[in-house]
């Protein structure tokens, strides 16, 4: 469905990417691991419209969509669920929503709403709240909620554990597992906790330098002693790198 | 001192029109617009040219405003989309300045520069209420006011575009992300804001006299009631400038001495102790 192939991006002078190939498939959870600065924010960008890319083709079930505006690319379906959640803390949840469906038809956003609302109970209950009153979990969620309004194909989830307890994040990543599994949309999962990203994907890739080290499924990776040693901090160690 | 409250009302309902105008696009677009009532101004020339040719007050009004909210669309669209790209806000900035100057340059090349009288858009004596002198003039451009800050809170707070603008304001980066079409978001503000200011340029003209530089000190004063306000925030934007167009009129009248430097005055002391204004938002963000 989400193909990328050979793809480079530049900050002006510097490449960031050195020609990445990488594919998501419906249903499917692909994981990203790297260190900082390893380029895996830089890749989520590129493939929603922020940067563009300075060679190689991104397609969503063959349609050319890199190098496009952002808006085009939400219209085709690839949301990117920021890092640092991004959500707009002055707003309403339920305006915070209702932007995730900007291109929605009425009837399809209320669809997407209620649907969201089920799937986050406690969005519900917040609704006319300001979003910035929300615990990190709620914002995450919220930040969830919001990009699912937009009728994902593909979800772009960049670091979803980020300042979360260990127990708000099994849970959001719970969630997101059974929702790719129930409504066949990809999920490219960007994480520095590696294990728990390799626990709930399908495959994996290892993104080390602008360059994929290593790719294969989840199961593979975790057993492999170079991932081991350098992002699940050895055997049964739950570390972050 | 009814009186002396409700003139101040009916002066602070132009701050507030105009420095809606500015609080709008500086929280968007992250521009500060001195060209606000300068916009007013050129409006209100074509305004009192279309009233001397025996158009009616309130058609011209509807086209000032339409004018206002097209110029605003072409300003950003042919000017101001194309110098967000090569230069900073401070460059935009700058060009709001220099479209000061042209306006007052082209307002004093095809108007003069010989004060103008500019009808009241309501004659007749003033209404006495309550023991209070009402100017009917003032009770319109209070009245306007009012329904256009109704309005506005209901495109700010209920519509799709509206939600997207102030989302806009808040986080760029994720409004991008969710596909909100900035670059039409930016017209509609600087069309909206141009929109405000062609109304503000109608409803003070007649108290003043029209000339090129007649909105100078209302584009000051807007600007300060923008700071009372918070600078990021509509609500205190009118709030900001009703309070400072009914504090200014009591100083006057009470402390003639200080009439002048009055609101001067008031905006040191507004950033010495009240650096977020009124209503300005403090990031409500829990960790």
């Amino acid at each position: 469905m989400l193909n990328i192939e050979d793809l480079h991006v530049s900050y002006g002078p510097i490449e960031a990417l050195h020609g990445i190939s990488i594919e998501v498939e419906t249903s499917e959870i692909v994981s990203v691991l790297g260190s900082n600065g390893a380029g895996k924010t830089t890749l989520l960008k590129t493939i929603s419209g922020i940067l563009n890319p300075t060679r190689g083709v991104i397609t969503l079930d063959g349609v050319v969509i890199g190098g496009m505006e952002p808006s085009t690319v939400v219209r085709h379906g690839v949301v990117h669920v920021p890092e640092g959640r991004h959500i707009f803390p002055n707003l309403t949840v339920q305006d915070n929503l209702i932007l995730g469906g900007y291109f929605g038809t009425a009837a399809q956003n209320s669809e997407n709403l209620a649907f969201v609302l089920q799937t986050f109970p406690v969005l519900r209950e917040r609704l006319r709240q300001r979003a910035g009153m929300l615990s990190g979990g709620e914002q995450q969620m919220l930040a969830l909620g919001r990009g699912l309004m937009g009728n994902p194909r593909v979800l772009l989830l960049d670091e979803p554990s980020l300042g979360l307890a260990p127990i708000v994040t099994s849970e959001i990543f719970a969630i997101v597992r059974r929702l790719a599994k129930e409504h066949g949309f990809g999920v490219l999962l960007v994480e520095q906790n590696a294990r728990k990203a390799l626990d709930i994907s399908d495959r994996g890739y290892v993104l080390v330098n602008g360059s994929i080290e290593l790719s294969g499924a989840s199961g593979e990776l975790r057993e492999n002693p170079e991932v081991q040693k350098l992002y699940l901090g050895g055997r049964n160690v739950d570390a972050r790198l | 001192m009814w009186t002396l409250v409700f003139r101040g009302l009916a002066t602070g309902s132009i701050y507030s029109l105009t420095a809606m105008g500015i609080v709008l696009v500086l929280s968007t677009t992250n521009v500060m617009n001195f060209a606000q009532g300068d916009m007013g101004m050129f409006l209100a020339f074509i305004a009192f040219a279309l009233l001397m040719r025996h158009v009616s007050y309130p058609i011209a009004i509807v086209a000032v405003v339409a004018v206002g909210l097209l110029l605003g669309a072409l300003l950003e669209r042919g000017l101001m989309a194309k110098v967000r790209k090569t230069t900073s806000h401070l460059g935009m900035l700058i060009v709001t300045l220099a479209l000061t100057m042209i306006l007052e340059g082209l307002a004093g090349y095809f108007f003069g520069t010989t004060p103008l009288l500019f009808p009241p858009a309501l004659q007749g004596d003033p209404l006495h209420v309550f023991g209070a002198i009402l100017d009917r003039q003032d009770l319109l451009s209070l009245a306007v006011a009012g329904v256009v800050v109704f309005i506005l809170f209901l495109v700010l707070y209920r519509t799709k575009i509206g939600i997207a603008s102030r989302s806009l304001a808040e986080d760029e980066y994720a409004a991008k992300l969710l596909g909100i079409p900035v670059r039409s978001i930016y017209i509609f503000i600087w069309a909206t804001s141009f929109g405000l200011a062609g109304l503000a340029g109608v409803m003070v003209a007649p108290k003043l006299s029209l000339e090129p530089g007649f909105m100078i000190v209302i584009q000051l004063k807007a600007f300060i009631a923008a700071v009372l306000g918070g600078m990021n925030s509509v609500v205190g934007a009118v709030v900001g400038g009703l309070l400072l167009g009914v504090m200014e009129n009591l100083v006057a009248y009470y402390v003639p001495q200080i009439k002048d430097s009055f609101s001067l005055i008031l905006v040191v002391i507004v950033l010495l102790f009240l650096p977020e204004g009124l209503f300005g938002r403090r990031a409500a963000r829990r960790a």
